[in-house]
Protein backbone atom coordinates (compact mmCIF):
# COMPACT_ATOMS: atom_id res chain seq x y z
CA UNK A 1 0.00 0.00 0.00
CA UNK A 2 1.31 3.63 -0.57
CA UNK A 3 3.02 5.39 1.87
CA UNK A 4 0.79 8.49 2.44
CA UNK A 5 -2.61 5.79 2.45
CA UNK A 6 -0.95 3.67 5.53
CA UNK A 7 0.24 7.50 7.23
CA UNK A 8 -3.32 8.91 6.84
CA UNK A 9 -5.08 6.02 7.98
CA UNK A 10 -2.47 5.87 11.12
CA UNK A 11 -3.53 9.67 11.44
CA UNK A 12 -6.65 9.12 11.51
CA UNK A 13 -6.60 6.08 13.87
CA UNK A 14 -3.86 7.76 16.24
CA UNK A 15 -6.22 10.90 16.22
CA UNK A 16 -9.81 9.64 17.09
CA UNK A 17 -10.75 5.78 17.79
CA UNK A 18 -7.45 5.03 19.85
CA UNK A 19 -7.04 7.49 22.27
CA UNK A 20 -11.07 7.69 22.61
CA UNK A 21 -10.48 3.55 23.83
CA UNK A 22 -7.86 4.86 25.82
CA UNK A 23 -10.51 7.00 27.50
CA UNK A 24 -12.56 4.71 28.29
CA UNK A 25 -10.28 2.00 30.16
CA UNK A 26 -10.49 3.38 33.49
CA UNK A 27 -8.51 0.47 34.32
CA UNK A 28 -5.49 2.42 32.64
CA UNK A 29 -4.95 4.86 35.80
CA UNK A 30 -4.02 1.99 37.54
CA UNK A 31 0.05 2.52 36.25
CA UNK A 32 -0.88 6.67 35.69
CA UNK A 33 2.91 6.72 34.80
CA UNK A 34 2.88 4.12 31.96
CA UNK A 35 -0.64 5.59 31.09
CA UNK A 36 1.03 9.13 30.83
CA UNK A 37 3.90 7.61 28.25
CA UNK A 38 1.01 6.21 26.45
CA UNK A 39 -1.14 9.35 26.03
CA UNK A 40 2.18 11.09 24.31
CA UNK A 41 3.27 8.69 22.71
CA UNK A 42 0.30 8.61 21.28
CA UNK A 43 -0.27 12.36 20.58
CA UNK A 44 3.11 12.89 19.44
CA UNK A 45 2.69 9.45 16.84
CA UNK A 46 -0.48 11.32 15.60
CA UNK A 47 1.13 14.89 14.69
CA UNK A 48 3.83 12.75 12.84
CA UNK A 49 1.92 10.58 11.14
CA UNK A 50 -0.41 13.51 9.87
CA UNK A 51 2.83 15.57 8.57
CA UNK A 52 4.50 12.54 6.97
CA UNK A 53 1.33 11.62 5.59
CA UNK A 54 1.29 14.69 3.45
CA UNK A 55 4.66 15.06 2.95
CA UNK A 56 4.76 11.90 1.26
CA UNK A 57 1.88 12.55 -0.86
CA UNK A 58 3.86 15.25 -1.99
CA UNK A 59 7.10 13.64 -2.54
CA UNK A 60 5.62 10.54 -4.01
CA UNK A 61 3.70 12.85 -6.50
CA UNK A 62 6.63 14.84 -7.50
CA UNK A 63 9.78 12.55 -7.99
CA UNK A 64 7.75 10.30 -10.89
CA UNK A 65 9.28 11.09 -13.63
CA UNK A 66 6.72 12.75 -15.92
CA UNK A 67 4.60 14.34 -13.18
CA UNK A 68 1.37 15.51 -15.23
CA UNK A 69 -0.81 18.82 -14.13
CA UNK A 70 -2.91 16.76 -11.64
CA UNK A 71 0.05 14.88 -9.85
CA UNK A 72 1.47 19.17 -9.35
CA UNK A 73 -2.46 19.84 -7.79
CA UNK A 74 -2.54 16.85 -5.89
CA UNK A 75 1.14 17.36 -4.38
CA UNK A 76 0.15 21.09 -3.87
CA UNK A 77 -2.76 20.74 -2.00
CA UNK A 78 -1.09 17.99 0.18
CA UNK A 79 1.93 20.53 0.76
CA UNK A 80 -0.71 23.46 1.71
CA UNK A 81 -2.45 21.02 4.41
CA UNK A 82 0.57 19.57 5.97
CA UNK A 83 1.95 23.51 5.95
CA UNK A 84 -1.94 24.57 8.04
CA UNK A 85 -1.43 21.49 10.40
CA UNK A 86 2.06 22.66 11.50
CA UNK A 87 1.38 26.24 10.99
CA UNK A 88 -1.82 25.76 13.22
CA UNK A 89 0.23 23.96 15.78
CA UNK A 90 2.95 26.42 16.27
CA UNK A 91 0.76 29.37 16.42
CA UNK A 92 -1.18 27.36 19.14
CA UNK A 93 1.88 26.83 20.99
CA UNK A 94 2.91 30.27 21.14
CA UNK A 95 -0.26 31.90 22.01
CA UNK A 96 -1.04 29.09 24.76
CA UNK A 97 2.54 29.67 26.21
CA UNK A 98 2.71 33.22 25.90
CA UNK A 99 -0.81 33.97 27.50
CA UNK A 100 0.48 31.12 30.35
CA UNK A 101 3.31 32.67 31.05
CA UNK A 102 2.01 35.86 31.61
CA UNK A 103 -0.94 35.03 33.39
CA UNK A 104 1.19 33.35 35.56
CA UNK A 105 3.35 35.59 36.15
CA UNK A 106 0.91 38.25 37.04
CA UNK A 107 -0.49 35.86 39.84
CA UNK A 108 2.61 35.42 40.74
CA UNK A 109 3.50 39.33 41.65
CA UNK A 110 0.26 39.84 43.08
CA UNK A 111 0.63 36.98 45.95
CA UNK A 112 4.13 38.20 46.32
CA UNK A 113 2.26 41.58 47.78
CA UNK A 114 -0.06 40.01 49.73
CA UNK A 115 0.48 36.78 51.06
CA UNK A 116 2.53 35.98 54.51
CA UNK A 117 5.35 33.15 53.86
CA UNK A 118 5.13 30.42 55.66
CA UNK A 119 7.92 27.66 55.50
CA UNK A 120 8.39 28.47 52.17
CA UNK A 121 4.60 28.48 51.48
CA UNK A 122 2.69 31.71 50.38
CA UNK A 123 -0.74 31.81 52.65
CA UNK A 124 -3.31 33.73 51.49
CA UNK A 125 -5.58 35.35 54.28
CA UNK A 126 -8.54 33.93 53.51
CA UNK A 127 -12.11 31.89 54.42
CA UNK A 128 -12.44 29.46 51.95
CA UNK A 129 -9.65 26.89 51.58
CA UNK A 130 -7.47 26.60 48.54
CA UNK A 131 -4.57 24.87 47.69
CA UNK A 132 -2.28 25.68 44.73
CA UNK A 133 0.48 25.63 42.81
CA UNK A 134 1.84 28.52 40.09
CA UNK A 135 4.09 26.73 37.60
CA UNK A 136 6.93 28.19 36.45
CA UNK A 137 10.73 27.96 34.84
CA UNK A 138 11.85 30.21 38.27
CA UNK A 139 9.83 31.66 40.87
CA UNK A 140 7.37 28.80 41.21
CA UNK A 141 4.68 29.24 44.45
CA UNK A 142 2.98 26.66 46.21
CA UNK A 143 0.03 28.79 48.34
CA UNK A 144 -2.32 28.06 50.64
CA UNK A 145 -4.97 30.27 52.72
CA UNK A 146 -5.44 30.84 56.16
CA UNK A 147 -7.98 28.83 55.87
CA UNK A 148 -6.58 25.77 54.91
CA UNK A 149 -3.97 25.69 57.34
CA UNK A 150 -6.64 25.82 60.04
CA UNK A 151 -8.66 23.01 59.12
CA UNK A 152 -6.17 20.51 57.89
CA UNK A 153 -4.01 18.39 60.94
CA UNK A 154 -0.42 18.41 60.62
CA UNK A 155 -0.46 15.45 58.61
CA UNK A 156 -2.82 16.43 56.07
CA UNK A 157 -1.35 19.46 55.43
CA UNK A 158 1.93 17.58 54.52
CA UNK A 159 0.06 15.35 52.04
CA UNK A 160 -1.18 18.26 50.11
CA UNK A 161 1.89 20.12 49.93
CA UNK A 162 3.44 16.87 49.04
CA UNK A 163 1.02 16.42 46.36
CA UNK A 164 2.12 20.53 44.68
CA UNK A 165 5.52 19.78 45.29
CA UNK A 166 5.24 16.57 43.28
CA UNK A 167 3.64 18.94 40.54
CA UNK A 168 6.56 21.31 40.61
CA UNK A 169 9.07 18.93 40.42
CA UNK A 170 8.04 17.05 37.47
CA UNK A 171 6.81 20.14 35.50
CA UNK A 172 3.08 18.35 35.23
CA UNK A 173 1.78 21.68 33.91
CA UNK A 174 4.64 21.12 30.66
CA UNK A 175 2.72 18.21 29.51
CA UNK A 176 -1.03 19.81 30.85
CA UNK A 177 0.46 22.80 28.33
CA UNK A 178 1.22 20.59 25.30
CA UNK A 179 -2.28 18.98 25.50
CA UNK A 180 -4.10 22.64 25.32
CA UNK A 181 -1.82 23.45 22.60
CA UNK A 182 -2.84 20.23 20.60
CA UNK A 183 -6.44 20.50 21.77
CA UNK A 184 -6.45 24.57 20.96
CA UNK A 185 -4.72 23.58 17.67
CA UNK A 186 -7.32 20.97 16.95
CA UNK A 187 -10.66 21.11 18.62
CA UNK A 188 -12.83 19.31 16.59
CA UNK A 189 -12.67 16.19 14.43
CA UNK A 190 -10.15 14.41 16.81
CA UNK A 191 -9.84 13.73 20.25
CA UNK A 192 -7.89 16.25 21.45
CA UNK A 193 -10.42 16.94 24.32
CA UNK A 194 -10.63 13.41 25.88
CA UNK A 195 -6.93 13.44 25.65
CA UNK A 196 -6.18 16.46 27.98
CA UNK A 197 -9.05 15.63 29.92
CA UNK A 198 -7.67 12.34 30.64
CA UNK A 199 -3.48 13.68 31.03
CA UNK A 200 -5.28 16.09 33.66
CA UNK A 201 -6.81 13.46 35.88
CA UNK A 202 -3.33 11.30 35.50
CA UNK A 203 -1.44 14.12 36.20
CA UNK A 204 -3.25 14.38 39.85
CA UNK A 205 -3.15 10.39 40.06
CA UNK A 206 0.80 11.03 39.67
CA UNK A 207 1.17 13.85 42.45
CA UNK A 208 -1.62 12.09 44.58
CA UNK A 209 0.67 8.79 44.43
CA UNK A 210 4.18 10.76 44.95
CA UNK A 211 2.29 12.44 48.31
CA UNK A 212 1.66 8.86 49.56
CA UNK A 213 5.48 7.97 49.22
CA UNK A 214 6.14 9.82 51.91
CA UNK A 215 3.17 10.20 54.30
CA UNK A 216 0.16 8.04 53.97
CA UNK A 217 -2.72 7.44 52.46
CA UNK A 218 -5.57 8.46 54.59
CA UNK A 219 -3.63 11.78 55.14
CA UNK A 220 -3.90 12.63 51.81
CA UNK A 221 -7.80 11.19 51.34
CA UNK A 222 -9.48 12.89 54.27
CA UNK A 223 -7.62 16.28 52.84
CA UNK A 224 -9.23 15.83 49.63
CA UNK A 225 -12.47 15.13 51.85
CA UNK A 226 -11.95 18.45 53.76
CA UNK A 227 -10.80 20.84 50.90
CA UNK A 228 -13.69 19.05 48.39
CA UNK A 229 -16.22 19.28 50.94
CA UNK A 230 -16.09 22.90 51.85
CA UNK A 231 -18.36 25.54 49.97
CA UNK A 232 -17.42 27.25 47.43
CA UNK A 233 -18.29 31.13 46.20
CA UNK A 234 -21.39 31.60 44.85
CA UNK A 235 -21.37 31.28 41.26
CA UNK A 236 -17.43 30.49 40.97
CA UNK A 237 -17.75 27.16 39.83
CA UNK A 238 -18.37 24.39 37.42
CA UNK A 239 -18.27 20.88 37.99
CA UNK A 240 -14.78 19.32 37.26
CA UNK A 241 -15.77 15.90 36.21
CA UNK A 242 -14.97 12.64 36.73
CA UNK A 243 -10.95 13.66 38.47
CA UNK A 244 -11.74 13.33 41.37
CA UNK A 245 -14.24 9.96 41.96
CA UNK A 246 -10.86 8.61 39.49
CA UNK A 247 -8.70 9.71 41.69
CA UNK A 248 -10.36 8.23 45.05
CA UNK A 249 -10.32 4.87 43.09
CA UNK A 250 -6.56 4.87 42.60
CA UNK A 251 -6.10 6.27 46.37
CA UNK A 252 -8.36 2.90 47.36
CA UNK A 253 -6.07 0.76 45.51
CA UNK A 254 -2.28 0.89 46.26
CA UNK A 255 -0.96 -2.38 44.68
CA UNK A 256 1.60 -2.19 42.04
CA UNK A 257 0.66 -3.66 38.73
CA UNK A 258 3.68 -4.43 37.08
CA UNK A 259 3.03 -6.10 34.27
CA UNK A 260 0.07 -3.93 33.30
CA UNK A 261 2.58 -1.22 33.44
CA UNK A 262 5.18 -2.82 31.36
CA UNK A 263 2.56 -3.96 28.67
CA UNK A 264 1.42 -0.43 28.61
CA UNK A 265 4.83 1.18 28.27
CA UNK A 266 5.44 -1.38 25.30
CA UNK A 267 2.34 -0.18 23.87
CA UNK A 268 3.72 3.42 24.15
CA UNK A 269 6.46 2.56 22.73
CA UNK A 270 5.34 0.51 19.62
CA UNK A 271 3.11 3.47 19.00
CA UNK A 272 5.52 5.95 18.56
CA UNK A 273 7.69 3.78 16.34
CA UNK A 274 5.04 2.86 13.93
CA UNK A 275 4.61 6.03 11.78
CA UNK A 276 8.87 6.78 11.88
CA UNK A 277 9.70 3.27 10.98
CA UNK A 278 7.15 3.52 8.00
CA UNK A 279 8.12 6.88 6.78
CA UNK A 280 12.25 6.52 7.71
CA UNK A 281 12.41 3.05 6.43
CA UNK A 282 10.61 3.65 2.88
CA UNK A 283 12.45 6.69 2.69
CA UNK A 284 15.96 5.45 3.45
CA UNK A 285 15.19 2.34 1.09
CA UNK A 286 14.19 5.14 -1.39
CA UNK A 287 17.84 6.65 -1.41
CA UNK A 288 19.86 3.44 -1.80
CA UNK B 1 12.96 44.06 44.26
CA UNK B 2 10.05 42.18 45.31
CA UNK B 3 10.46 43.30 48.78
CA UNK B 4 10.55 46.76 48.22
CA UNK B 5 7.50 46.62 46.45
CA UNK B 6 6.01 45.33 49.11
CA UNK B 7 6.91 47.62 51.57
CA UNK B 8 5.81 50.52 49.21
CA UNK B 9 2.30 48.83 48.56
CA UNK B 10 2.03 48.31 52.44
CA UNK B 11 2.75 51.95 53.19
CA UNK B 12 0.04 52.66 50.52
CA UNK B 13 -2.63 50.79 52.15
CA UNK B 14 -1.76 51.77 55.33
CA UNK B 15 -2.12 55.34 54.49
CA UNK B 16 -5.10 54.75 52.56
CA UNK B 17 -6.65 53.39 56.11
CA UNK B 18 -5.72 56.57 57.21
CA UNK B 19 -6.95 58.75 54.25
CA UNK B 20 -10.07 57.29 54.14
CA UNK B 21 -10.79 58.21 58.02
CA UNK B 22 -10.63 61.39 57.48
CA UNK B 23 -6.68 62.40 58.97
CA UNK B 24 -4.79 63.14 55.24
CA UNK B 25 -2.77 66.40 55.61
CA UNK B 26 -4.54 69.31 54.00
CA UNK B 27 -4.65 67.46 50.55
CA UNK B 28 -8.85 66.36 49.73
CA UNK B 29 -7.23 64.70 46.27
CA UNK B 30 -7.09 60.38 47.16
CA UNK B 31 -3.99 58.42 47.84
CA UNK B 32 -0.56 59.71 48.96
CA UNK B 33 2.39 61.52 47.61
CA UNK B 34 5.56 60.15 46.96
CA UNK B 35 6.75 62.46 49.73
CA UNK B 36 4.44 61.06 51.82
CA UNK B 37 4.59 57.28 51.02
CA UNK B 38 8.75 58.22 51.62
CA UNK B 39 7.95 59.47 55.07
CA UNK B 40 6.22 56.29 56.34
CA UNK B 41 9.04 54.09 55.16
CA UNK B 42 11.29 56.60 57.09
CA UNK B 43 12.99 53.11 59.18
CA UNK B 44 14.03 51.61 56.16
CA UNK B 45 16.43 54.23 55.40
CA UNK B 46 15.63 54.57 51.76
CA UNK B 47 16.24 57.70 49.26
CA UNK B 48 13.50 58.93 47.87
CA UNK B 49 14.18 58.24 44.57
CA UNK B 50 14.24 54.95 45.20
CA UNK B 51 10.61 55.20 46.37
CA UNK B 52 9.53 56.96 43.45
CA UNK B 53 10.96 54.43 41.12
CA UNK B 54 9.13 51.78 42.95
CA UNK B 55 5.83 53.91 42.61
CA UNK B 56 6.51 54.12 39.04
CA UNK B 57 6.90 50.49 38.75
CA UNK B 58 3.62 49.52 40.48
CA UNK B 59 1.53 51.85 38.69
CA UNK B 60 3.02 50.38 35.24
CA UNK B 61 1.95 46.74 37.03
CA UNK B 62 -1.55 48.61 37.33
CA UNK B 63 -1.50 48.04 41.36
CA UNK B 64 -1.12 51.30 42.20
CA UNK B 65 -3.14 54.51 40.42
CA UNK B 66 -1.33 57.69 39.84
CA UNK B 67 -3.45 60.29 39.69
CA UNK B 68 -1.73 64.06 38.71
CA UNK B 69 -2.29 66.74 41.64
CA UNK B 70 -0.65 70.20 40.68
CA UNK B 71 2.95 69.25 39.77
CA UNK B 72 3.20 66.30 41.56
CA UNK B 73 1.27 63.07 41.48
CA UNK B 74 -0.66 61.46 44.17
CA UNK B 75 -0.57 57.49 44.18
CA UNK B 76 -3.10 55.12 45.63
CA UNK B 77 -3.40 51.59 45.53
CA UNK B 78 -5.59 50.22 43.19
CA UNK B 79 -7.07 47.31 45.73
CA UNK B 80 -7.58 47.13 48.93
CA UNK B 81 -5.53 44.24 50.56
CA UNK B 82 -8.54 42.41 51.32
CA UNK B 83 -9.94 42.77 47.68
CA UNK B 84 -6.36 41.89 46.23
CA UNK B 85 -6.56 38.71 48.07
CA UNK B 86 -10.08 38.20 46.88
CA UNK B 87 -9.24 39.12 43.05
CA UNK B 88 -6.56 36.29 43.72
CA UNK B 89 -8.78 33.51 45.47
CA UNK B 90 -10.83 34.07 42.75
CA UNK B 91 -8.38 33.14 40.11
CA UNK B 92 -7.37 30.33 41.19
CA UNK B 93 -10.84 29.01 42.14
CA UNK B 94 -12.17 30.07 38.57
CA UNK B 95 -9.11 28.45 37.27
CA UNK B 96 -10.36 24.49 38.16
CA UNK B 97 -13.24 25.10 35.47
CA UNK B 98 -11.42 23.13 32.51
CA UNK B 99 -11.75 23.58 29.37
CA UNK B 100 -9.39 26.57 28.48
CA UNK B 101 -5.61 26.79 29.64
CA UNK B 102 -4.95 25.96 33.17
CA UNK B 103 -2.59 28.95 34.46
CA UNK B 104 -3.01 27.37 37.92
CA UNK B 105 -2.94 23.85 39.20
CA UNK B 106 -5.59 23.03 42.49
CA UNK B 107 -5.10 20.37 44.83
CA UNK B 108 -9.01 19.65 43.99
CA UNK B 109 -11.43 21.35 42.23
CA UNK B 110 -15.44 21.70 43.22
CA UNK B 111 -16.78 18.10 44.20
CA UNK B 112 -20.09 16.74 42.65
CA UNK B 113 -21.94 14.75 45.81
CA UNK B 114 -20.75 11.26 43.61
CA UNK B 115 -17.09 12.41 44.34
CA UNK B 116 -17.70 13.20 47.82
CA UNK B 117 -19.02 9.87 48.20
CA UNK B 118 -16.01 8.51 46.57
CA UNK B 119 -13.88 9.39 48.59
CA UNK B 120 -15.47 8.81 51.72
CA UNK B 121 -15.84 5.48 50.23
CA UNK B 122 -12.01 5.14 49.33
CA UNK B 123 -11.60 6.63 53.17
CA UNK B 124 -13.84 4.01 54.69
CA UNK B 125 -12.20 1.09 53.18
CA UNK B 126 -8.41 2.42 54.21
CA UNK B 127 -9.70 1.63 58.05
Amino acid sequence: MPTPVVLGALAVLLAGPLPWAFSRWPRLRRTPAAAMLLWQSTALAAVLAALGAGLALVTGRLRQGAAGPGDVVVAALAGAITVVVLGRLLLSGHRTGTSLRRMRRLHRERVDLVARLDGGVSVLDHDVPVAYCVPGMSGARIVVSRSTLTRLAPAELDAVLGHERSHLRARHDLVLEAFTVLHLAFPRWVASASARREVEVLVEVLADRAACRGGDRRALLSALVTLAGSPAPAGSLGSTGPALAARAEVLGDPRSHPWQAVAVAVLAAAILALPTLLVVLPWLNGLV
Amino acid sequence: MGELEQAVLEALWDLDVSGRSGRSEGSDAPGASGREVHDRLAGRDLAYTTVMTVLDRLARKDLVVRQRDGRAFRYAPRLTRAAMTAELMHEALEGTRGDREQALVSFVGEASVEDLAALRRALDDLS
